[in-house]
Order: structure tokens, then C-alpha cells, then sequence
């Protein structure tokens, strides 16, 4: 797998409500390429279906129509071909509860069967990066919030990825807490030049923190797709606030997409 | 009030864990003490055949003290039915557990098992077999490994969506799956499952040595029953209690050893 760009071709997402068997369309059409290196930020409305796109992403659900490759293979389809390649961010830190920090970032190295000493190491070298030091034998319930976040970040590193996925992983944080976590963690993913998607509803952190945005319409289909570099730091507040009026009116804006293609 | 009640239940469970865990909080020392100075006021009032003296029943221990092999061979053959019930119920869970289509068959019949009387199958033990271990063994397993398999299943079945997704996420095999997320997080379960089947089980022996035995516990309050003596009744009746009170002890340290992380 040396091309690590993540394809997006067609994708449609249909669910059927259970009992009355009514479909829901969760993701109309989505077409777009990441390429190698890039931090892409996703936002939308709640209930756009980002959090679907996610899991299609990781390969949890199949897509309906259309297709994701990441190096040429699908996610759902080779499942198993993605083991260690994928590092992930959920919106809640999902430690292990009876397990150590310690233990709980070396569980994606021990289901890829590295061995134990290599494990330590790792484990070790990134919860000193998070500043985890002196909880390697604490259990999840014994810290805080920000703690074991930063252990599911810890978590994600250590099994070496070449692509990270975040699904409104700081939302949940306090504000001051949120801000350090997603400094740290954009600040890793530039350092390991990694791919990262970040799934977020907050605007003002997919601004500050990505390369590229993409903005969902509801159902999700892409209103916008912003190279955010190519805009100067002035231009900034009113293209927020032009996307917040796109989120809202979930049509896309014409003046926006003009600016881009030039 | 709503504020609370949360804070009192709080403090009651931490008052029985504290009984659980082998120390004696004040309220259990005071019921126990109640019991013990209204029934000595009783035997003071009522016919030993009623209510025996303490002085009676600490003789009928003595004699107790004196032949321990009927409380080992009830407690051996708890010992041996709750550990071959608990591989009965395990392996029945895990299979269930890996093919739906498995459970969505055996299930109907395991809660059937559950709801026959205790008697029944002590009745259908004694048409059925022969031997006398054979029969105690059967009843004991036939009434706990289906509390085994349901408590099992449940707690299986009660991981959460978020821990699977994320587990999964991570590819593992079949059996690291089940290994590192599924087993550990049914922990609790089968450690609720023991207490349940603990206490379960020392009641039913009891019963299936009173009909079908001519050894143990069960056998030896037939024997004070048929002679009259309350006070060895009452007696056995109390080595039966401090069993289980042992027996939960044990599997409380033990749970408080394998869930040190909920602490």
C-alpha cells in the first residue's frame, strides 16, 4: 500500500429504519480525493451524515453505492489489509476500562502481534509525549477527561499509522483542555507527516487547524471543498461566515467556489 | 431529596461491600446480636423442641466439629457441580454467543430448564439414575448451568457498541476479539453469576442430599428431623449459613482482585 490518497468515488450511503423499513438517505453522493500528508477538516450540520462517513471510512459500514480506496484497497471490502494502517480518534476516548493507559496503548501494537518489548517501547515513547509519565499503571477511570484523551491519542501513534481519522475527538473536552489536546495532536500528525481527517461541527477549529476543508450539506454531499492555504489570514472571518450561511441554507456558494478555482 | 437519594444508596452499597469484603459494619453486629438475645429470651419461654437453648445448640456443634466429613462432602459436591455447570455455562454462552442461530434454537430450551421446580428435577433424578452422586450431581447441574449461560450471555451481549466499534476498528482476529474486549468485559458478569449460583447451590444440595443421599448436610438434618433434635437442625442450619457466608467472601476478594479498575 505506497499510495496512502484516500479515493472518495460516488459514495451513497441508505439506511432502512428498523420496523417501518422507511430508507434514509444518510450521504446523497460524495466525490473527492486526500492526498498524502493533507489534514482535511470535515463539517456539516449534526445528523449530515459525517459520523456515517466516518465509519464507512474505517471500514465499520459499507457503502450503499460508490466506493472508498485508500493505496487501491477498500476499507470495508479488506478489512483486514488495514490493520495498523489506520490510527483512530473517537468522539469519546473508548479506553478500556479494566485495562492500564499502559495496556490500552499497546492493544492495536498486540492485535498486530508485535512483540511485547517493541510494545513497551512504543507505548512508552508516546504516552512521554502526551505527557502520560507517571500514569502508565493508572486505570481510565482514575483520570480525567483530558487524560484519557490523550491516551486514545497515545492510542492511535502507537500503532504507527499512515493515515489518522478523528471524529469530533476534542468536542467533548472543556474549551482550555480541547485547545492543548488538538494543538498536541495536529502538532504529532505534522511532526509524523501523517494524512489526518478530522470530522468536526466546530468551525472555528477546522479553520484554525487543517490544510483543506470540506464542507457536508445535509444529506451529505460535498457544498464546498476549500484549499485553506490559498486564502490570506484577512479573508478568513468572512469566508466563516460565508460557510456558516452555507451549512445553514445547505445550498453551496457560488461566490466561494469561484474564489477557489481561480 | 432527589439530590440525595443517590449518596444514600451510595453509602448502603459501601456499607454491604464492607460486609461482603469479611468486615463486620456496626448495623450487621447489632441485627445478628438482636437475633441472638431474642432467641435466647424465646428458648427461655418455648419447649427446646421449638426454640433450643444456645447452651443445645453449641453442644449440637461440638458434635458437628467432631465429623466434618459431612460438610466436605456437601461443600466437595458443590465445589465439583457450580465448576462443571460454570464450564457447561461458558461454553454454551461462547457458542451461542458466536452463532446467533445457535442461541436463537437453545435459548427457548435453557428457559425452560430455568422454570422447572427444583423438586421436579430432584423427582426426575431419582426415576432417572441410580447413583446416588450421579443424581445430587445432575440436579445441582441441571438447576445451575443454565443461570451460567444466561448471565454469561447477557453480559456478552451487554458490551458496548462504542468498545466493539473501536476494537474492530483496530482488525483483530476472531479470537483477540474475543480475547481482549469480549471475555474481559464479561468479567463482572460471571462473578455475579457465581454469587447467584453459590447461594443457589447450597440450598438445592441440601434438598437433593435430603432424599437422595447418605452422606452430607441435607442427610444430616434428615437424620435430626427424624430424631426430633431442633437443636442439631438449627445447628447444621448455621454451618449451611456460615458456608455460604464463606464461600461469598471468597468470591468477593476475588472480584475485588479482578475488578481492582472499578474501584
Amino acid at each position: 500500500m505506497t499510495d496512502a490518497d484516500i479515493h472518495v468515488r460516488g459514495l451513497r450511503k441508505v439506511f432502512r429504519q428498523k420496523g417501518s423499513g422507511v430508507a434514509v438517505v444518510a450521504i446523497e453522493r460524495l466525490d473527492f480525493t486526500v492526498r498524502r500528508g493533507e489534514i482535511v477538516a470535515i463539517v456539516g450540520k449534526t445528523g449530515c451524515g459525517k459520523s456515517t462517513f466516518f465509519n464507512i471510512l474505517i471500514g465499520l459500514e459499507q457503502p450503499t453505492e460508490g466506493s472508498i480506496e485508500i493505496g487501491g484497497r477498500a476499507p470495508y471490502g479488506d478489512f483486514d489489509a488495514f490493520r495498523g494502517r489506520i490510527g483512530i480518534i473517537f468522539q469519546q476516548d473508548r479506553l478500556l476500562p479494566w485495562r492500564s493507559l499502559m495496556d490500552n496503548v499497546t492493544l492495536g501494537l498486540e492485535i498486530m502481534g508485535i512483540d511485547s518489548a517493541e510494545q513497551q517501547h512504543r507505548a512508552q515513547r508516546w504516552l512521554h509525549r502526551l505527557g502520560l509519565d507517571d500514569f502508565h499503571r493508572a486505570f481510565p477511570n482514575e483520570l480525567s477527561g483530558g487524560m484519557r484523551q490523550r491516551a486514545a491519542l497515545a492510542r492511535a501513534f502507537a500503532v504507527n499509522p499512515e493515515i489518522l481519522l478523528a471524529d469530533e475527538a476534542f468536542g467533548h473536552l472543556d474549551e482550555v483542555t480541547a485547545t492543548q489536546i488538538r494543538a498536541q495532536f495536529f502538532d504529532m500528525v505534522r511532526a509524523e507527516r501523517k494524512t489526518a481527517i478530522l470530522v468536526t461541527h466546530q468551525l472555528e477549529e477546522a479553520i484554525d487547524t487543517a490544510d483543506r476543508l470540506l464542507v457536508f450539506g445535509r444529506p451529505a454531499t460535498l457544498l464546498a471543498d476549500l484549499h485553506l492555504k490559498a486564502w490570506p489570514p484577512q479573508a478568513l472571518p468572512g469566508l466563516r461566515a460565508r460557510i456558516q450561511a452555507m451549512i445553514q441554507s445547505n445550498e453551496p456558494d457560488p461566490e466561494i467556489i469561484t474564489k477557489e478555482s481561480s | 431529596m432527589a439530590d440525595r437519594l443517590p449518596g444514600r444508596q451510595s453509602e448502603a452499597v459501601e456499607a454491604a461491600d464492607v460486609a461482603h469484603a469479611g468486615g463486620w459494619p456496626k448495623e450487621t453486629i447489632v441485627s445478628l446480636a438482636a437475633f441472638f438475645v431474642l432467641w435466647h429470651l424465646a428458648s427461655m419461654v418455648l419447649p427446646p423442641f421449638v426454640a433450643p437453648s444456645w447452651a443445645r445448640i453449641g453442644k449440637s456443634l461440638a458434635d458437628i466439629a467432631t465429623r466434618p466429613e459431612f460438610i466436605a462432602v456437601t461443600v466437595g459436591r458443590v465445589a465439583v457441580a457450580l465448576l462443571v455447570s460454570f464450564a457447561i455455562g461458558m461454553a454454551l454462552a461462547m457458542a451461542m454467543y458466536w452463532w446467533a442461530l445457535l442461541e436463537r434454537y437453545l435459548m427457548p430450551l435453557v428457559k425452560v430448564l430455568m422454570a422447572v421446580p427444583v423438586l421436579c428435577w430432584i423427582l426426575f433424578a431419582v426415576l432417572w439414575f441410580k447413583v446416588r452422586e450421579v443424581r445430587i450431581a445432575f440436579i445441582l447441574v441441571v438447576v445451575c448451568a443454565p443461570i451460567f449461560v444466561i448471565d454469561v450471555l447477557d453480559g456478552m451481549h451487554g458490551v458496548s457498541k462504542d468498545l466493539r466499534d473501536m476494537v474492530r476498528a483496530l482488525r483483530p482476529s476472531a479470537r483477540q476479539f474475543f480475547t481482549k474486549l469480549i471475555l474481559p468485559a464479561t468479567v463482572p458478569a460471571i462473578l455475579t453469576s457465581w454469587k447467584v449460583n453459590l447461594s443457589l447451590s447450597i440450598r438445592v444440595v441440601t434438598m437433593a442430599e435430603l432424599v437422595g443421599a447418605t452422606s452430607g448436610i441435607g442427610y444430616a438434618l434428615m437424620q435430626a428431623n427424624e430424631t426430633f433434635s431442633v437443636a442439631d437442625v438449627f445447628a447444621w442450619t448455621v454451618v449451611l449459613v456460615l458456608i455460604l457466608m464463606s464461600a461469598n467472601i471468597a468470591v468477593t476478594r476475588i472480584e475485588r482482585r479482578l475488578l481492582v479498575w472499578r474501584e
